[in-house]
């Protein structure tokens, strides 16, 4: 787990209900303090290292259920509530949000929000931007403001819900969030199998999107951490397929699935329920976070995975590899720090063959701080990045959330 | 007349698009001085009909050049006066960039312009086993740009999300004449989500030239039902109970006795008169799941009370309960020469309080209200009905829906599900957010449109950056508008 001595943080404060967010984050703005927002601090080590002094604005205490109306399906909670106790809230109730995160029991919401992250159930449940519905936060002037509200359909005025996901807390912090729910399918099982190559990954890939079958998850991995985990070789490549509805429609879609599979010449088929399914779908899930001097994330046309993983072994540098295959989002954890420097290697190889899928690159985890430029960091083509620096300048416009970390200009 | 005091401008929207793409004698005009929502009419002063995102740059450069504010439009569905030229100045009808530009059934995206009609995109994709879900209902005539511009909805949000929730990626013109690409066809894309701030933004940050969306994979297969309930309240609690049973049905509408009695007057579909409240409930997905899912919604309403559960067999059957829900405003006609839609949204638990308020605010104003509406999301269309001859009764429609969107407020709900704010709502916006929102918004806003020459005076109250002042449109009369 990352701690804040990756952040220039020479005190914490801690916040204990929403006015005193607000005042802290105002005393702050009056002495034109900087401030890093910190939820479970399970991410710090995305986005760039920091170089300003500055003190961390901790929401560890602001992590109250404000209203759990569950039959309308929606939850109002403060954005410092775990991810595990929002979930055990939920499925109390049969409801889930169905985002997953690894160190759940100390990943916070707000953090997961302000980071974007996802899992592999993107592909059938989509992305945390798709579950917030209504947001709240303080920006850059101590001057707090909201977007959304409590009810699941709403176009009344601009979406700050979509704003603020994924803005790293550089627009403000986030201080609390509606969100709307699903209900939890009563069963779940994973398929999985062992492509012989990249190409048979591929037609695999292809076949799944055209055929009846509705997964949850479409994971492939690779590298000598999956194979003591799945059996097999490093270079193996293993094909997981999460399903999850009644268990009518799980028993057929397995079945389905394995027919497929055996149509296109896959012989063996592991078929995982109950704690064998829960525990490979834990690794999934806490593979991020796994230890790693390097960890990035490329997101490309789904039909690109299969060549992009194929790049990234042409470096010859030890990783290994988990694809939410079925977005294009590619995780690579490198074994060592690159040694021909991180900027180089990355802007070399990897980067490149990202843009030409159309797609981007972006570092996750450099926890070394080993040198990183904006480019390697935030690579892109044609990112209106002016235009993100313009919105920074509204809501903070002293600079003062999150200073040098994210994509401004 | 902008016209005539900037005489460049005429000629130079000409030279960048051609003379017959250039509107600005008066009669022309007209046809453009309001969308859907009738009831507040501006000209533009000019009418410029682009072909590509490099024209729609110049234009825009131009604008700036001369000073004039300009707005785009689609096909001019909006409800809520989203395409009204408050303030005159050049109208960009993106209606010719028609073209579908590519469908990726691998990568699951198309690639349109935003004068594509969104169900043109559903009939380019037929064969292929895959559908762009939004569909609101003037999906025959609303235009993707549109969609995009209003974050639009339909019947089968419930399950399938909204606009936003299938929008990839767009290619937009800035305020300045800056073409950008944002997103695109892969996900994530770097820094903050300018997608998903655009969508919905109503036409006010950018002038949106091409939309990456994601396509859905069609169902295997649907159950249809239609309940029939003796109270209003039996019928929403079954809507509870379905969802909180964990079922996600595709749709679930509600249409109340008024609205059943015309129905029944112009269509004869067999509804019994006496019956306060239908549901009309869908199920898709797996075959395998739809039986059961099907029996447990009967068992649901047969538990609150329903007199009957009809469910359709055949395909044609199907579409004959469909056509119940889909000819409802059509009918609409018969009960009365005008009338005006509300569109508020309350939590879904708060139907059958906020269903009865609706009635006791009618019975306030003496006035007719009948209701169809997305009952599984909580939005409601409550339809006023009224002469619009009668002064009295228009100042009482008013009134009414004043009361009824105040209302949904209070349950902790919003003024507007799908239709947007546009000019017809900006008042309410200072009762359903803080001056703090509303000038984070306006924030927003000089971000993107400094000047504030594109789409001024929509959205928010006081929209103007430098120093502008916002026009302020007052509303005298109720219009007669279509729904959803």
């Amino acid at each position: 787990m990352s701690t804040t001595q990756s952040l220039t943080i020479t005190e914490t404060y801690q916040p204990t209900n929403q006015d005193e967010l607000v005042e802290t984050v105002r005393s702050c703005c009056d002495s034109n303090t900087p401030m890093y927002p910190l939820g479970g601090q399970t991410s710090l080590h995305y986005g760039m290292a920091s170089k300003v002094e500055g003190v961390g604005l901790s929401t560890a205490e602001l992590n109250k259920v404000i209203d759990f109306p569950a039959r309308d399906m929606t939850v109002t909670v403060e954005a410092g509530i775990t991810m595990s106790k929002l979930a055990e809230t939920l499925a109390a109730e049969r409801l889930r949000l169905p985002v997953d995160v690894p160190q759940s029991d100390v990943a916070t919401l707000g953090g997961v929000v302000a980071t974007d992250f996802n899992g592999p159930r993107r592909y059938g449940a989509g992305t945390v931007r798709d579950y917030v519905i209504g947001i709240s936060a303080i920006d850059g002037t101590g001057t707090p403001f909201k977007g959304g509200g409590r009810v699941v359909k709403n176009v009344a005025g601009y979406d700050f819900c979509k704003l603020l996901t994924g803005s790293l807390g550089t627009l403000g912090v986030i201080s609390q969030l509606t969100l709307k729910l699903n209900p939890i399918p009563s069963s779940f099982r994973i398929l999985s199998c062992q492509p012989n190559s990249l190409d048979n990954a591929e037609t695999l890939l292809a076949d799944l999107v055209r055929s009846t079958v509705t997964p949850s998850a479409v994971e492939l991995v690779t590298g000598s951490h999956w194979s003591t985990l799945l059996s097999g070789d490093a270079d193996d490549l293993h094909l997981l397929v999460a399903l999850e509805g009644t268990e009518l429609e799980t028993d057929w879609m397995a079945q389905q699935l394995s027919q497929q599979w055996r149509e296109s010449g896959i012989r063996f088929i592991q078929d995982l329920t109950g704690d064998e399914a829960k525990s490979a779908w834990s690794e999934l899930v806490e593979f991020p976070a796994s230890e790693s001097p390097l960890v990035v994330k490329a997101s490309v046309r789904p039909s690109g995975v299969t060549k992009f993983i194929e790049a990234v072994q042409n470096t010859k540098c030890s990783c290994n590899i988990q694809a939410h295959a079925g977005n294009g989002v590619v995780i690579v954890s490198f074994d060592e720090f690159p040694a021909v420097g991180l900027s180089r290697m990355l802007l070399g190889a990897v980067q490149p063959a990202a843009l030409a899928l159309q797609g981007s690159l972006v570092v996750l985890s450099n926890p070394s701080g080993g040198e990183m430029t904006h480019q390697a960091a935030w690579g892109g083509n044609d990112i209106p990045f002016e235009l993100m620096t313009s919105i920074k300048q509204q809501f903070d416009p002293n600079n003062l959330f999150n200073p040098g970390r994210y994509v401004y200009v | 007349m902008i016209a005539t005091s900037h005489p460049g401008l005429v000629n130079g929207l000409r030279s960048i698009v051609g003379v017959d793409r250039v509107l600005s004698a008066h009669s022309d005009l007209l046809v453009y001085e309001c969308d859907g929502f009738v009831i507040e009419k501006n000209c533009p002063d000019v009418v410029v009909f682009p072909d590509s995102a490099e024209d729609v740059s110049q234009i825009v450069k131009l604008c700036n050049d001369v000073g004039v504010p300009f707005l785009p439009r689609g096909a001019g569905t909006s409800l809520a006066g989203g395409c009204l030229p408050v303030g005159g100045g050049v109208m960009i009808v993106l209606t010719r960039m028609k073209e579908i530009v590519e469908l990726n059934i691998r990568d699951r995206y198309a690639i349109v312009q935003p004068g594509v009609v969104n169900v043109w995109l559903t009939q380019a994709l037929k064969g292929s086993g895959f559908h762009y879900a939004p569909d609101p209902s003037s999906q025959g005539a609303c235009t993707i740009g549109g969609n995009v511009a209003t974050n639009s909805g339909g019947p089968h949000t419930l399950k399938y999300g909204v606009t936003v929730n299938h929008v990839l990626g767009v290619e937009a013109v800035l305020a300045d004449g800056r073409i950008v690409q944002i997103g695109g066809p892969s996900e994530d894309p770097v820094g903050l989500d300018l997608v998903g701030t655009i969508v919905g933004s109503e036409g006010t940050l950018a002038i949106v030239t091409k939309v990456w969306v994601r396509l859905t994979p069609n169902p295997q297969g649907y159950r249809t039902m239609l309940g029939i309930f003796e109270s209003v309240e039996d019928a929403t609690n079954s809507i509870t109970d379905i969802i909180g049973a964990g079922i996600i049905p595709a749709a679930l509408e509600m249409l109340d006795q008024g609205i059943l009695v015309a129905l029944e007057e112009a269509f004869k579909f067999g509804f019994p008169l006496d019956a306060e409240a239908i549901l009309l409930i869908e199920v898709d997905g797996l075959e395998a799941g739809l039986d059961q899912q099907r029996d447990q919604i009967v068992e649901l309403c047969n538990k609150c009370n329903a007199r009957e559960v009809r469910q359709a067999a055949t395909e044609a059957e199907r579409q004959k309960l469909w056509k119940a829900r889909k000819q409802a405003f059509g009918a609409i006609g018969r009960l009365s020469p005008s009338y005006c839609t509300q569109d508020g949204v309350v939590p879904r638990t708060q139907l059958p309080f906020m269903l009865k308020r609706i009635k006791e605010i009618a019975e306030k104003y003496d006035l007719k209200v009948v209701n169809v509406f997305h009952a599984g999301d909580g939005n409601l269309h409550p339809i006023l009905l009224f002469d619009e001859r009668d002064k009295s009764q228009v100042e009482r429609v008013l009134s009414a829906s004043g009361e009824i969107l105040q209302q949904c407020l209070d349950l902790g709900g919003s003024v507007t599900g799908e239709h947007g704010i546009g000019v017809e709502k900006v008042a309410f916006m200072e009762k359903m957010f803080t001056q703090d929102d509303l000038a984070a918004m306006t924030r927003l806003r000089i971000a993107f449109n400094p000047e504030n020459q594109l789409s001024p005076d929509k959205m928010l109250p006081t929209a103007g950056a430098c120093g502008m002042e916002s026009k302020h449109i007052e509303q005298k009369h109720p219009g007669r508008r279509a729904a959803m």
